[in-house]
């Protein structure tokens, strides 16, 4: 009836690291390719301090660093090429809606439009007085117009035909560091300045100066639109805040979970295949403290984290779901890609004009004088309906196992001591204690077995998983086969080994002492507060 | 009525004709049991005192006829298919043992009249005088059925004490044991009145405990205190086969224990595997095989003729008795933890197991918080018996039966040894979820003792524990005094002596959904202590608002959500063991022991004692709804109105939380085993929920009975 239970060693606390969900699984299958040639996938001296994905597949992308931008191929995550024609640091860039033109700002305060794919310099728009951080060209439909804004607090709507500035927007009070486009309409932007303010822009009227303000009350470092075109989230200080440019402008959550300057925002999307489309997606915020997050703002909760050990500038993420680039303060960029199964559309065009079919290869009847006979059935997997019978589990049982069962205590722990596993020993000890053996098997061991005994003890007594029941064992030990111990220089030298090994330990236990001593007065310091 | 906890393994049990039915005695009456389905199907009530024989009449499979002895001094013949008492012989002698040889060999005389029937009791002879020095208390006397009276001259045998008769398998012959020797009858194939009977007497050194006959040579085993099992083949050689008569019952003169030499018998093998004493041994019916089993647990299969051994261990408790069916594939075992296990012999595996609440175990150990306790969930009237083999028992008080079992600690248990590592607490929740469970395991000299905590949920379908979390040493090394789980659920508190106690909550509030859910759990909420004092007992109250925490002498109130101290009342002279609050009222009961005992009531609403006794309660019981709780006392001093309690003589006293008056009292008093406390714990909550049963169906008296002890309660006041 009953079953017998093999000793077992104490459990052991599991991690407090939570099974990762399937939302985190999905983040960290973004890895750096295997085939990119450096790892970290791409170095460059200087900060990367944008990201711009190519709205068209294959969603090329382009990251600024230094006097340069370099486009990378979405495809391969190779460089494709740098656009090196900038008189200053590049600051910022964007793709034109159909992915042909490739705008980018320089700290000179000029805007540089490239054709995306030939690298031929098109046009120069002029006209911010300090350096243009932003640039952004309309997200639906309009090829004519981008707008800007610079270090000067202004934000210029231009149109790209004629280098001309279409009109300048006037409001805020210092650098504008950040803007994005509407994703559902072309007149509709918002940008975001270091006054703290963020202010929406309609350019059908403009006179009126911005159509809505909202304080973010820290200097504002990005901002973006949500898909809906109804919410925007905006990033400065150490918080990430969501507002409701429909319902007025009210704030719906602050994240506070960055530990400094949230420095970039992109629009990430879990590809789920079902679920309804704002289920899907995430904020993805990068931080100077090395963390991006992934914020879940339909529940407003953060879904996963991820750490990099260099602070982070700018991030990006691929509308295809595929690329995740992340680039950091000392020039390097994390370009993860998610491996999707590749769908057999490499269908085999046969040339089959010629009708001859080849015979199917025939079912060879297996026989008992084939080796594969015997093997028949084997991999059989069983069917729905099938009733399984589970061959019963063989228990395995150790060899000290087998030796208690047939009462050895001895033998049991000379077989436990010999395969060297601490937590099967001290299993096996506490068996023994609680069939009460455990001294009288201490006591008849040989000088061989003692000194096993004591090499463990030495190596073990002193950690603190065991140290509970093996420190009272060595006191009784060395009560008991005092003389034993006497008369032998092994064991001498053993015991000798274990005292100093207590002395050291009975030190490190002293020091943590005081250290706790020091600690304790602070830690209730800060409860009180 | 209610009747629970009865032993099943006072007496050995008998099969009927068709195998289809165990009747096994349970205290006063004999349950018959279904063999296919483990559960009772009859009972014959009739007997006033423990019966201690049933004898199933061998007849062809249709007819249900047994012959039953009892202590109260009868024995009575039932139809237990009907169930019918047809009969009832009054030997006015307490009944230790019955054997009926002449069912088994029936012969017809020639004028085809049914012979009389005769039986040989074992008897306690009730003496008013001193009379002899050397007092036989027990005797062996011949009992004529037919005639309903006991034959008169005819006195086989006079012993120190009453034991048992074995008989052989054809009713040849009957033995007795007495202390190192056995002394056997044959039983003439004519029996009457008048009769000379052949004896003989076999010696040995060690005091015998198990006797058994072959079926069909005359071969007898026998096993000793040591373990040994003694084979005597060609017995009574000289004695049986000459027709020499041997009469008289005193001839104990030339008597010497202990010397073999003299003994009739051919030859004697000793068969030694057994470390402890034997308790059970039995022919197989063609007298090949031996079945042997003794307190290890381990059935042992004998070659009788090779001496070699097969085994069936692992069985966890003492063997007392097999038991073989007219099925030849059928056997029955009877443990000593109160269980009856059928046996399918041929493949020796376990068909299904006839359970009563487990006992504990006489050989407690005296270790400070090493006790056991029985909880309830009245709701459903399960009960939770931590039992020796380190599993807590589930038994269901209204139906009678086990429900399950669920194993605590992983370790093999070995029935017999010195018990080390206990299951000391368990607390259920009030819905029955969540089970929490303590284990102890004692030092060896000071190293190595280990307290663990154990949270067991219960799935939602499976309706099995399953076990959630394990906390080691909990509160370092001091040992656990009491857990109480709170009654809306996730939160739990340990109290411990080392003078703190730890507020444990789950981590998911409620239980996952899927129970593959890892990070479900219990952790430590809070650690909350007063004055470094040790904490005996704690309990939440009804609603789970308040937790109460004793601390030594004083009992001190806790907000368990916000861990604030709300108040700290009383000022007891003993150290309180007991803490419980009144049902939905705002009373609290505490109990404290030892040279000043006391119970005191406690008002939640002007946190002072409302009235208190000097009442040394064993146990406490408080009801659910309204504001009764039943005290048990056991004293030897206490005087209930005119009566003067003996010694193991207890009331049960039935309190209003409001009124110092109590509002019934019954008297208990305890039979036997004196160390049996915790059946009086199950008596008490038991009750507590009669009596709301009763005020509901007006019932005028509750007889209860439980077990080995058999309380009969009476109302005075």
């Amino acid at each position: 009836m009953a079953e017998s239970f093999p000793v077992r060693p104490k459990l052991r606390p599991t991690s407090s690291k939570t099974t990762p969900t399937p939302e985190s699984k999905y983040w960290r299958s973004f890895k750096i390719p295997k085939d990119i040639d450096t790892t970290p996938s791409k170095s460059y001296v200087y900060p990367i301090n944008a990201i711009a994905f190519s709205p068209v597949e294959p969603h090329d992308f382009a990251a600024t660093h230094s006097a340069n931008v370099t486009i990378f191929s979405g495809k391969t995550l190779e460089r494709k090429s740098t656009i090196a024609s900038f008189a200053n640091t590049a600051a910022s860039a964007s793709f034109r809606c159909d992915g042909k033109l490739l705008a980018a700002g320089d700290l000179t305060g000029t805007i540089h439009v490239f054709d995306a794919k030939s690298r031929s310099h098109l046009r120069r728009l002029k006209g911010h007085a300090a350096a243009a951080r932003v640039v952004s060209y309309p997200r639906v439909a309009d090829k004519f117009h981008l707008f800007s804004g610079g270090d000067d607090s202004v934000v210029k709507y231009w149109d790209v035909t004629t280098e001309k500035c279409v009109f300048d927007l006037l409001g805020h009070k210092d650098y504008v560091r950040c803007g994005d486009a509407s994703p559902v309409s072309d007149e509709m932007f918002v940008s975001g300045s270091y006054d703290h303010r963020v202010k929406l822009w309609d350019v059908r009227v403009s006179s009126e100066g911005s159509v809505m303000e909202l304080n973010h009350e820290k200097p504002v470092e990005s901002v973006i639109y949500l898909p809906s075109g109804g919410l925007i989230a905006t990033a400065g200080g150490n918080y990430v805040k969501i507002w409701d440019v429909i319902g007025g402008g009210k704030l719906l959550y602050s994240m506070e979970s960055h530990n400094k300057t949230v420095t970039s925002l992109c629009m990430g999307k879990v590809g789920k295949g079902s679920g309804e489309e704002a289920d899907q997606n995430r904020i993805l915020s990068v931080s100077l403290d090395g963390y991006m997050k992934v914020f879940d703002y339909a529940k407003f909760k953060i879904t996963h984290t991820m750490r990099f050990p260099e602070p982070l500038l700018s991030v990006g993420f691929s509308p295809n779901c595929s690329t995740r680039v992340i680039g950091t303060s000392k020039g390097t960029l994390y370009i993860g890609r998610r491996k999707v199964k590749v769908e057999s559309d490499n269908l085999v065009v046969d040339g089959g004009g010629w009708g001859v079919v080849d015979d199917e290869p025939r079912k060879k009847v297996l026989r008992p004088s084939y080796f594969r006979y015997f093997q028949r059935g084997q991999n059989l997997k069983p069917s729905e309906g099938d009733y399984l019978i589970k061959r019963p589990k063989k228990l395995k049982l150790a060899v000290f196992d087998k030796l208690l069962k047939k009462f050895r205590h001895k033998e049991a722990l000379v077989a436990a001591l010999n395969q060297k596993n601490p937590e099967s020993v001290v299993a096996v000890m506490e068996e023994l204690i609680a069939r009460q053996k455990l001294l009288r098997c201490v006591s008849n061991l040989d000088m061989e077995e003692l000194g096993l005994l004591l090499a463990f003890l030495q190596k073990y007594s002193t950690v603190p998983r065991y140290a509970g029941i093996l420190t009272k064992l060595v006191n009784k030990i060395v009560e008991l086969r005092a003389d034993d111990i006497r008369s032998s220089d092994q064991l001498r030298s053993h015991v000798r080994n274990l005292k100093r090994d207590v002395a050291e330990e009975i030190r490190i236990q002293e020091s943590l002492l005081e250290i706790q001593g020091i600690i304790s007065p602070m830690l209730r310091i800060a409860a009180k507060r | 009525m209610f009747t629970g906890g009865k032993s099943f393994v006072s007496s050995p049990p008998a099969f009927s004709n068709d195998a289809k039915r165990l009747l096994v005695c349970t205290g006063n009456t004999v349950s018959v049991f279904s063999t296919s389905t483990g559960l009772q199907t009859n009972e014959l009530e009739g007997h006033e005192a423990q019966v201690t024989s049933v004898i199933v009449v061998p007849a062809s499979k249709v007819l249900n006829y047994c012959w039953t002895a009892s202590l109260d001094g009868k024995i009575k013949y039932w139809d237990f298919a009907a169930p019918e008492l047809m009969k009832t012989i009054d030997i006015r002698f307490p009944i230790h043992s019955m054997v009926i040889p002449s069912l088994l060999n029936q012969t017809t005389e020639s004028n085809g009249k049914l012979p009389d029937l005769f039986s040989y009791v074992y008897s306690e002879v009730v003496k008013q005088k001193e009379e002899h020095s050397n007092s036989f208390r027990g005797q062996i006397q011949k009992c004529n059925l037919t005639k309903s009276r006991l034959v008169g001259g005819v006195k086989l045998a006079e012993t120190q004490s009453p034991g048992s008769i074995t008989i052989s398998p054809y009713g040849k012959y009957i033995g007795v044991r007495e202390k190192r020797k056995l002394r056997i009858w044959e039983i003439p194939e004519k029996d009457s009145e008048h009769v000379c009977y052949k004896k003989i007497r076999l010696h040995h050194t060690r005091s015998i405990t198990a006797l058994a006959f072959h079926p069909t040579e005359r071969v007898i085993a026998a096993g000793d205190v040591t373990g040994r099992i003694l084979i005597w083949r060609g017995v009574g050689l000289q004695t049986f086969s000459n027709s020499k008569l041997v009469n008289g019952p005193n001839k104990d003169e030339e008597d010497r224990p202990g010397v073999r030499d003299e003994d009739d018998a051919d030859s004697c093998t000793t068969w030694h595997w057994h470390s402890a004493q034997v308790n059970v041994l039995f022919f197989s019916s063609d007298g090949a095989y031996l079945y042997s089993g003794g307190r290890e647990g381990v059935l042992v299969c004998w070659q009788l003729d090779s001496g070699k051994k097969k085994f069936l261990p692992r069985i966890g408790s003492p063997l007392l008795y097999f038991i073989s069916s007219p099925d030849p594939t059928l056997s029955s075992i009877s443990c000593a933890d109160n269980r009856i296990q059928l046996l399918r012999t041929t493949s020796m595996e376990f068909l299904r197991s006839i359970s009563g609440i487990k006992l504990p175990s006489s050989h407690l150990a005296t270790y400070e918080g090493f006790g056991s306790d029985v909880v309830v969930n009245p709701t459903d009237g399960v009960i939770a018996v931590p039992a020796e083999d380190y599993r807590v028992q589930f038994y269901s008080l209204f139906d009678d039966r086990e429900i399950q079992e669920v194993q605590i600690c992983q370790r093999n248990h070995h029935p017999g040894d010195e018990i080390t590592v206990k299951v000391n607490l368990v607390a259920l929740s009030r819905d029955g979820s969540t089970m929490s469970t303590v284990e102890t395991r004692l030092p060896e000299e000071g190293i190595g003792s280990l307290v663990t905590l154990k949270f067991w949920a219960r799935g939602s379908q499976s309706k099995q524990f399953n076990l959630s979390t394990v906390i080691y040493e909990p509160h370092r090394e001091a040992g656990i005094s009491s857990i109480a789980v709170r009654p809306t659920g996730h939160m739990a508190v340990s109290s411990s002596y080392g003078g703190d106690f730890k507020v444990w909550v789950n981590r998911h509030g409620t239980p996952p959904k899927d129970e593959t859910h890892q990070n479900a759990g219990w952790t430590c909420h809070a650690v909350g202590s007063y004055k470094k004092k040790p904490m005996t007992s704690a309990a939440f109250s009804s609603d789970g608002s308040v937790l109460a925490v004793a601390a030594e002498k004083v009992i001190t109130l806790w907000d368990p959500d916000r861990n604030t101290l709300l108040a700290v009342i009383g000022d007891s002279v003993e150290p309180i063991t007991t803490l419980s609050f009144v049902g939905k009222s705002d009373y609290l009961v505490s109990a404290s022991r030892g040279s000043k005992p006391q119970l005191t009531i406690w008002s939640m609403s002007k946190l002072c004692a409302t009235w208190s006794y000097r009442l040394d309660a064993e146990a406490i019981s408080c009801s659910m709804y309204n504001s009764t709780f039943a005290v048990l006392v056991l004293s030897e001093q206490m005087v209930v109105g005119e009566a003067t309690l003996h010694p193991h003589e207890g009331t049960i006293v039935l309190f209003n939380a409001e009124n110092a008056v109590p509002l019934s009292t019954w008297l208990v008093s305890k039979v036997a085993l004196p160390s049996n406390l915790h059946l009086v714990h199950i008596y008490v909550v038991f009750v507590c929920n009669i009596y709301s049963f009763s005020r509901i169906s007006g019932l005028a008296a509750i007889s209860v009975s439980i077990s080995v002890s058999i309380y009969f309660p009476r109302i005075i006041t």
